[in-house]
């Protein structure tokens, strides 16, 4: 059994406070303050409503922490970390906290509601696909060879352990960051709950609680079409948005589009996908699933939004 | 066990409709991300608001107040809020009546015993003491994209009083939220029950100096100046209120009011004196004021956020058709000691025109009119009050203040010439009061 339990769920265990203080700026804006940082590859930021730098300070430490945190334990590109453990188990038992756990049942529950198609083990496909904007499409012979691999079936966990088949890899990556900006959101509202935040990771964003006076929060986006270069401003005054699909990621052959939104049970991209989809929620995982599972609709996902009642955002090709 | 589980499941899931199904997806991902969180991520809780106040104006009322406000925001910002007010008012009050170079009896409100004034002093009602509770429970949702709801309800009870009214409220957004037009209405009925019964407008106040042959003849007496035992009255408020965001930095408002009050106005304990040449007081008479009064307003605020500090200012026009018209200018600036500390340094000036039926008294061969009150607090009177307010911001949204006013009222002369012995006294004595106020948010 691979112990990582000792990954600890605290920020503080992990960095001192001068160690978190090198990772982002923090600048007043009047009646707000706005922390800025680099994490998982994006750039991300605070935008926290108070004219008390001691507070904003301590607010973007914490959260700062935390994001880092949450990149350390889950990313599946760092070694000797929890999702390496369970990457690297070789259909071992890898003992797994109840974070992981948590993050595991979330996972299940959007694997039932997209009837298999959200898969957090389907990343092994990447090693048949890349889409860099080439025209290369593999053969159906390299996907074959890494499909037994894919398969949330064969995940097999509870609250303490997690074990599947050797070769098998799980990507925390379509849930990461937007579980980070909640994470983030439940801290700074249980540090501060009458302070409005906005917590802004590359585009994923919720805001805590509304801003005084009936003001908005506005923030630059990055245009997720491509043809736009531009950057785009947003207003907001609560709630959540998540991004899902990259407009940039994708490959062309014979005319054809081919999105980079795989489907785990064919290992063919999804048809007719939207490029990139933005759903506004109250949470922003929330949001980052309802997004993901309207791409993994395909040419429905502008309807399946629909019956959900959500405000979105959708970019074609 | 576990097959037959997930044979379940998936015979359940057979039996769902798509449609029903598609609906079930955001509310099992809300259900499944809250889950996912672990705790609460949505500010829902309850919010707390508390404080407790001193008003003291010496040897006159005190009042020590407890307030309790309860505030609860739901999801798609509903909100709702209760609050609770407890009054304890005790002390002595002017009763109108001129002062006088010798001490002066009146009878008790109650008509069972009297009370003395001091020589030389304004008369003072020494059996002033109340008790009041008030509850407030205001309910609030936005309506639709661009409108804001809300109604509430309002139950006060003293011990001669008990008022019941409702209220409600809608907003619209305009320009991105940035204009707020407002329009609110509020209707109360209130019930007065004068302790010793209604006095009749303009009566006599009985007092028991010798000349009643026995109590019973007193009694007989004091019950025909009473009119009845208790009376009512409405008030209905109409406001129109716009609120701009100018900038990042500054924020207006302006409202404009109308209040319609109609119902019993008089204030049942208070004396008008009828005095003769001399200036010595021969009656006492039970002031009476209209039933009607109507009442037009205005109000402006702005709110500007400088790097270390808010200065709030606003002006209030006030109008009614008894003759009062009052202008209230106030101004506050929250300086920004450090992170969490501030201290609100707070001035008020008011000013008021009189009643067009007030007069300090009246002379003896004065023909009355229907109306009349000596009531200083609908005379002509300047006030200001000045105050610092020192407030601190703990963790988790935890917040405390203190509140030191001091606030003086100078009735002014009102230009009615007093006859003989009068013309010595002081007429229009002022009041100070000091306030003591600790609040406390969690």
């Amino acid at each position: 059994m691979t112990d990582s339990s000792k990954v600890s769920e605290t920020a503080n265990d992990i960095m001192s406070d001068a160690a978190v203080d090198k990772l982002f700026s923090l600048q007043s804006h009047g009646d707000y303050f706005q922390a800025k940082f680099s994490s998982m590859a994006s750039p991300c930021e605070f935008l926290i409503e108070t004219e008390d730098g001691k507070l904003a300070r301590n607010l973007a430490r914490l959260g700062v922490a935390e994001v880092k945190r949450i990149e350390h334990k889950f990313s599946r590109y760092a070694k000797g970390n929890l999702c390496d453990a369970i990457n690297d188990a070789r259909g071992k038992k890898v003992t797994i906290d109840n974070e992981c756990h948590r993050l595991l049942t979330f996972a299940q529950t959007c694997y039932e509601l997209s009837d298999g198609l959200f898969d957090l083990s389907s990343g092994v496909l990447r090693k048949a696909w890349r889409f860099d904007g080439s025209n290369r499409i593999p053969h159906q012979s390299q996907i074959d060879e890494v499909l037994p691999l894919v398969g949330w079936e064969h995940v097999h966990y509870d609250e303490t352990s997690l074990q599947m088949k050797n070769n098998m890899e799980i990507d925390f990556g379509g849930i990461g960051k937007e579980y980070a900006v909640s994470r983030v959101a439940s801290i700074f509202i249980a540090q501060a709950k009458n302070t409005s935040t906005l917590i802004n990771l590359g585009g994923d964003i919720q805001i805590t609680t509304p801003r005084v006076e009936q003001r908005l929060w506005t923030v630059g986006l990055e245009s997720p079409n491509q043809n736009q270069q531009s950057q785009g401003t947003l207003t907001l005054r609560s709630g959540a948005l998540a991004t899902s699909g990259d407009s940039k990621r994708f490959l062309l052959h014979k005319g054809k589009r081919y999105s980079h939104i795989l489907n785990p049970k064919t290992g063919w991209p999804i048809v007719d996908a939207p490029a990139s989809i933005t759903v506004a929620s109250t949470l922003c995982v929330q949001a980052g699933c309802l997004a993901t599972l309207a791409l993994l609709s395909g040419k429905n996902a502008e309807s399946f939004l629909d019956e959900q009642k959500v405000k979105y955002w959708s970019i074609r090709p | 066990m576990q097959l037959i589980k997930s044979e379940g499941k998936k015979n359940g899931k057979r039996k769902t409709g798509k449609k029903a199904k598609a609906a079930h997806v955001t509310s099992t991902l809300l259900a499944a991300s809250c889950a996912l969180l672990g705790n609460p991520t949505i500010a829902d809780d309850w919010e707390f608001d508390t404080a407790i106040m001193y008003y003291s104006e010496g040897d006159r009322v005190s009042a020590l107040e407890g307030i309790v406000q309860a505030k609860k925001t739901f999801k798609n910002y509903r909100e709702f809020s209760a609050k609770f007010v407890a009054d304890s008012l005790t002390g002595a009050s002017a009763n109108g009546a001129v002062p006088q170079a010798e001490p002066q009896t009146f009878t008790r409100p109650s008509g069972n015993g009297q009370y003395t004034s001091n020589a030389g002093e304004t008369p003072l009602d020494d059996t002033f003491k109340d008790t009041r509770y008030q509850l407030n429970l205001q309910w609030s949702q936005p309506l639709s994209e661009r409108y804001i709801g809300s109604t509430g309800i309002q139950f006060s009870t003293e011990y001669d009083y008990l008022s019941v009214a409702v209220n409600g409220m809608l907003g619209r957004y305009f320009n991105n939220k940035n204009t707020t037009i407002n329009m609110g209405v509020s209707y109360a009925s209130d019930t007065i029950d004068p302790v010793g019964g209604k006095p009749a407008a303009l009566s006599d106040l009985v007092i028991d100096n010798g000349q009643f042959s026995s109590q019973e003849a007193f009694n007989t007496a004091f019950a025909d100046s009473r009119e009845s035992s208790s009376d009512t009255k409405t008030t209905l408020d109409w406001v129109l209120g716009v609120s701009q965001v100018i900038n990042r930095k500054w924020i207006t408002q302006f409202n404009i009011g109308l209040s319609e009050v109609s119902g019993y106005q008089t204030d049942p304990y208070k004396f008008v004196s009828i005095v003769d040449d001399a200036g010595i007081a021969v009656r006492h008479l039970h002031e009476s004021r209209p039933d009607s009064r109507t009442k037009q307003s205005f109000y402006s605020q702005s709110k500007y956020h400088f790097k270390n500090g808010i200065w709030d200012a606003s002006y209030r026009l006030s109008n009614d058709d008894w003759g009062v018209q009052s202008h209230t200018l106030e101004t506050r600036y929250r300086f920004l000691l450090s992170q969490n500390r501030y201290i609100e340094p707070h001035i008020r000036l008011y000013q008021q025109s009189e009643a067009d039926f007030y007069t300090p008294f009246y002379n003896e061969h004065e023909t009355l009119t229907d109306f009349a009150s000596a009531d200083y607090r609908i005379g002509k009177l300047n006030t200001y009050t000045i105050g610092i307010r020192y407030g601190m911001k703990l963790s988790k949204g935890r917040e405390y203040g203190l509140r030191l006013e001091y606030y003086n009222q100078t009735p002014q002369d009102a230009g009615k010439t007093a006859p003989g012995a009068l013309s010595t006294l002081d007429l229009y004595p002022s009041v100070d009061a000091l306030v003591v106020q600790f609040d406390y948010h969690f």
